[in-house]
């Protein structure tokens, strides 16, 4: 327990941040076909809107945290109203291919625009928390602790909203047949603009929780972008519940093979992973190979 | 504005639409009265969905009209027009596959806040479709064609609407099915509802329908009462095969 508990304490705190950051990336392509290049991006933002409000305006954590969300999901809606929108407007056709290139342009903006606005040094983020419980030679640090919860009780929190509401329902039924969906009087475009906010305010609080053990910095949400594609693409594009459960499956592998192998193969073994699953799978572990919608 | 007594519920004017370069329907006027149920019968390919989909404003109208009540609502995004009061039941039943029959149902109701209501016009729905209250929970996908024809009809009366547009209701089913699918078509035009029916066999609208339009090629060739056509067999044998 001495050893392996800090190894299943890693790998399920690294694998809520996966989950986190993946719901976001799986709603938006599971609803518009969309792979969000810019989600990585949202990510940094989130955690240095969080830092703004709390180290140089001064606010409360909570408030700190709740900028993060707005400054997120209003990036979300930015990106949906100047690029996804006049793109699949003009372009239906080749929609996701020109998504993808367009918002890897913007995901370079903003980036450079995080790196001149905060510089390239590595800043650390004040909502960190330190000290740890100990439950015998199981030591759990209070950090990781509220990362777990957190991401739990917002994962949990949007799977309420997607089933119990009218705006999730809508969400889904639009993710799985648009046209149906017009029909009943949905507006989609509406509808995809939430999805948007949603993503961007998910990807805001993801970003305070992966700043929160790591540091600030312009490159901050490349590598759980790069995670959270690669869980998307075993779970399957758009399956949110699939989603989750392999964001915490391969985080859990990952930590295991960096802890018995070292540390620089836990990226191979995943990738590994990924090349054995497509080979087995192609659509993924809880996708079809015909789905590409919620 | 209140309308004229004799403004018909639906009135399509010189509809011209298709797809791409190719226009589909190439002119069609048709009009329905309250209450009236109206059957547009032709072969495959020829431009009955397409009709309704241009009506309900799946697909733009290039040329001519489509009025609810005296007012224009071609050129109006699908949601407006549902929201206008076109209930369109779509050929295929284009059903939420991932989503319960409940919350198919559901989602008919969208537009409408008054809970009582919707939850009235569920029990409504479960009254005349009851194999749909057994199988609320079920998920959609999992549903036999008879089940989603069911659930596709019961979304749509979840719906507040002036005009029914059902495309295509038996295709695919068993006889038995159609007969069941029939029996609620009939009750829905005896409760006094407006339909515009899209069939290919008029035999089985016979009965219900006061008007019948035979499309060929995106134009209307024939139309009258059911009885005369079916007693037309050189009609029956060119556009319907007999």
């Amino acid at each position: 327990m001495e050893i392996i508990g800090p190894v299943l304490v890693s790998g399920i705190t690294t694998g809520a941040l996966y989950a986190l950051a993946t719901l976001g990336l799986s709603l938006v392509w599971g609803s518009l076909g969309m792979l969000n290049m810019a989600h990585g991006t949202l990510l940094t933002i989130g955690g240095y809107a969080a830092f703004t409000a709390a180290s140089q305006l001064g606010l409360p954590v909570p408030l700190a945290v709740l900028a993060a969300v707005i400054v997120g999901g209003l990036i979300g809606a930015l990106i949906f109203v100047l690029v996804a929108y006049p793109l699949s407007r003009r372009s239906p056709e080749t929609f996701e291919t020109t998504i993808m290139i367009a918002t890897f342009g913007v995901a370079l903006t903003l980036e450079n625009t995080v790196l001149r606005l905060y510089g390239g040094q590595p800043l650390g983020q004040p909502l960190s928390v330190p000290g740890a419980i100990s439950l015998g030679a199981f030591v759990l640090p209070w950090q990781n602790l509220i990362i777990i919860v957190s991401a739990i009780a917002l994962m949990g929190a949007t799977a309420l909203f997607l089933t119990r509401t009218k705006m999730g329902r809508a969400i889904r039924a639009t993710a799985q047949n648009p046209d149906a969906a017009k029909l009943m009087g949905v507006p989609v475009a509406q509808v995809y603009l939430q999805v948007l906010i949603l993503s961007g305010m998910l990807a805001g609080v993801c970003g305070v929780l992966v700043s929160s053990i790591t540091q600030l910095s312009p490159s901050l949400g490349a590598d759980p972008m790069l995670k959270a594609f690669i869980m998307c693409v075993v779970a399957g594009l758009g399956n949110l519940p699939g989603a989750i459960i392999t964001s915490f499956g391969l985080a859990i592998v990952e930590a295991l093979v960096q802890f018995l192998a070292g540390a620089r193969w836990g990226f191979p073994a995943l990738l590994a992973i990924v090349i054995l699953v497509l080979i087995r799978r192609p659509g993924g572990l809880f996708g079809r190979v015909d789905v590409r919608r919620l | 504005m209140a309308e004229a007594p004799d403004t018909p519920c639906l009135a399509v004017n010189g509809l011209v639409t298709g797809y791409d370069a190719r226009n589909v329907l190439t002119g069609v006027s048709l009009s329905l009265k309250s209450g009236e149920l109206v059957t547009v019968v032709g072969p495959n390919g020829h431009g009955k969905s397409t009709l309704l989909r241009a009506i309900s404003g799946l697909l733009p109208v290039r040329k001519g009209s489509v009025s609810l009540n005296g007012n224009v609502i071609s050129g109006l995004p699908a949601h407006r027009v549902a929201a206008n009061g076109v209930i369109h039941v779509p050929q295929g039943d284009l059903l939420f596959a991932g989503m319960s029959v409940l919350e198919n149902l559901l989602m008919g109701a969208y537009l409408d806040s008054d809970r009582a209501a919707v939850t009235r016009r569920l029990d409504e729905v479960f009254t005349l479709l009851p194999k749909l209250a057994e199988r609320q929970t079920q998920i959609a996908a999992s549903l036999s064609g008879g089940e989603r024809r069911m659930v596709g009809i019961g979304r749509g009366l979840m719906m507040k609407g002036t005009v029914m547009l059902i495309d295509e209701p038996s295709l695919g089913l068993a006889p038995i099915i159609i007969e069941q699918i029939y029996d609620v078509i009939t009750r829905l035009k005896a409760s006094g509802r407006t339909i515009l029916l899209v069939e290919e066999n008029p035999a089985r609208v016979a009965d219900i329908a006061d008007r019948i339009h035979l499309l060929d090629n995106g134009a209307f060739v024939w139309s009258g009462e059911p009885a005369v056509l079916l007693e037309r067999d050189e009609l029956l044998a060119t556009y319907l095969g007999g």
